[in-house]
This record gives structure tokens, sequence and C-alpha cells, in this order.
């Protein structure tokens, strides 16, 4: 597979990887895998450190997460790191979500940040 | 002046799979014509965001095709997404996040969107090339 979910849990947080490319097609799948997290997890973590594309179908369910992560006041950030995807880094910046969103420069410093909270 | 022209024509069921085939068909012209990375992530999320759109709006009740045609002739590149649906109509309820066609006319030289004669909605981009966009 040259994309996927990965789910682990680090440091009592769930830590959720979009490995490759996501959009409409993944979109359903990452939603479903953020609500179970949310549900069973004091923290969730996204890492985008190793997604090398994303659209605005899934950046709607980042969005949701993060919504629903403080709802329920859990911790949670999304890593946005160098090794992301240029088209990731332009999409946050073209829509100005890297501002709104709990965004961190690296996977650890998600995966603390969230857990921390 | 270039005076070469290359043209790929992709049709595809108006089903979210489709998405990102015809995203990994327009990377492979892209990198075949020695595209830079960066313009090509901004062109390939363009058309991505326009492909979604044909998908999520065009065919409320399933089905229908999406044509895809993309056409580079000296430093620019043409991309035209095509369905034949019911158009695009405004939603207040959209699934997405509505920022698609913003993103579109951010990273596109032009986008007109049009109704052909024989229905459904056109979107027509032209990206430069040659330089990075923005």
């Amino acid at each position: 597979m040259t994309n996927g979910i990965d789910v682990e849990r680090v440091n009592g947080i769930d830590v959720l990887t979009l490995r490759g490319e996501h959009d409409l097609s993944t979109a359903t799948d990452v939603s479903r895998r953020i609500d179970l997290a949310l549900e069973s997890a004091p923290g969730l973590a996204i890492d985008l450190s190793e997604t090398t594309f994303m659209d605005s179908a899934v950046l709607r369910v980042l969005i949701t997460a993060q919504e629903r992560a403080n709802e329920r006041g859990a911790g949670f950030a999304i890593a946005v790191a160098d090794s992301s995807g240029h088209g990731v880094h332009r999409l946050l910046t073209l829509t100005g979500l890297d501002a709104k969103l709990s965004t961190q420069p690296s996977r650890a410093d998600a995966i603390a940040a969230a857990a921390a909270s | 002046m270039e005076t070469v022209s290359e043209r790929v024509e992709i049709e595809m069921a108006a089903a979210a799979s489709g998405v990102p085939l015809v995203r990994h068909a327009l990377r492979g012209l892209l990198t075949g014509l020695g595209v830079p990375d960066d313009v090509i992530a901004d062109i390939t999320l363009a058309v991505t965001e326009a492909c979604t759109n044909a998908v999520v709006h065009a065919y409320p009740n399933g089905g229908g095709t999406i044509n895809v045609t993309a056409s580079h002739l000296g430093g620019e590149l043409e991309v035209a997404v095509r369905d034949h649906g019911g158009g695009m109509a405004p939603r207040v309820d959209t699934p997405g996040l509505g920022v698609g066609l913003p993103v579109i006319a951010a990273i596109a030289r032009s986008v007109v969107i049009g109704s052909p004669e024989d229905g459904g909605t056109e979107v027509r981009m032209q990206f430069a090339l040659r330089t990075a966009v923005g």
C-alpha cells in the first residue's frame, strides 16, 4: 500500500499517522479512526509528517476532529513537519488554517502536546 | 517556442476512488514533462479539488461519469474537469469545507466554470508550468 492510516498508543494517547496520499477516497476511513480514538483515548495526535498529499475533504475531517477533541476536553495536536508534502503546507496556508489548527512542527512535539493536556 | 503538445484524457466513474487515479495520471504526465515538484503539488491539489466537487455534487442519485482532459502546450497546462450531471448548485449543507473553488482560483492562472450546451458543468483551469505559482 502506498498510503495508509496507522493507529498506535504512545505515552497514553492515540497517535494517528496518515501515510502517503489522502483525499475523498480515504476521508471516511480517517474520520472513522478519529472517532474511535476520541472515544477511548484521553488525547489524540494526528501525524501528517508522512502525508504526501492532502485535500480539503481530509482537512474538514481534521477540523471536526479538533472541535470534537476540544468538546471532550481531550488533548489534541496535528504534526505538520518539513517532511510533510509541499501540498499539505500549501493547503493549510491557502485556507489560513495553519493559524487555526493546533499544529506542531514534529511528530514528537504533537505527541507531547496531546499528552500534556 | 515549443510546438509539441501532449493531451491526456481520463474518464472516471463519479466515485471517490477515481480521484486519486486522476491525480496519479496527471502527476505522471507532469513528472514526465520535468515540471518542478512544488508546481506539480499545486496543480494536483487544484485538480483533485475540481474532481472532488464533481464527485460530490454532480450526481446526487449516484452513477455518472467525469471526464478529465489535460492538455500541454508550451509552458501551459490546461485541465478541464467535465461532468454531465446536475450542474454546480450552491449548497449550504455541503459535505465538504466549501473551499475547493477558492483553492483552485488561488493556484490556477485562470479558472472558467461553464455550462456546456449538452449539459453538466465544466471547470477549465489554466496552469503555468515554468515557475511555481503564487
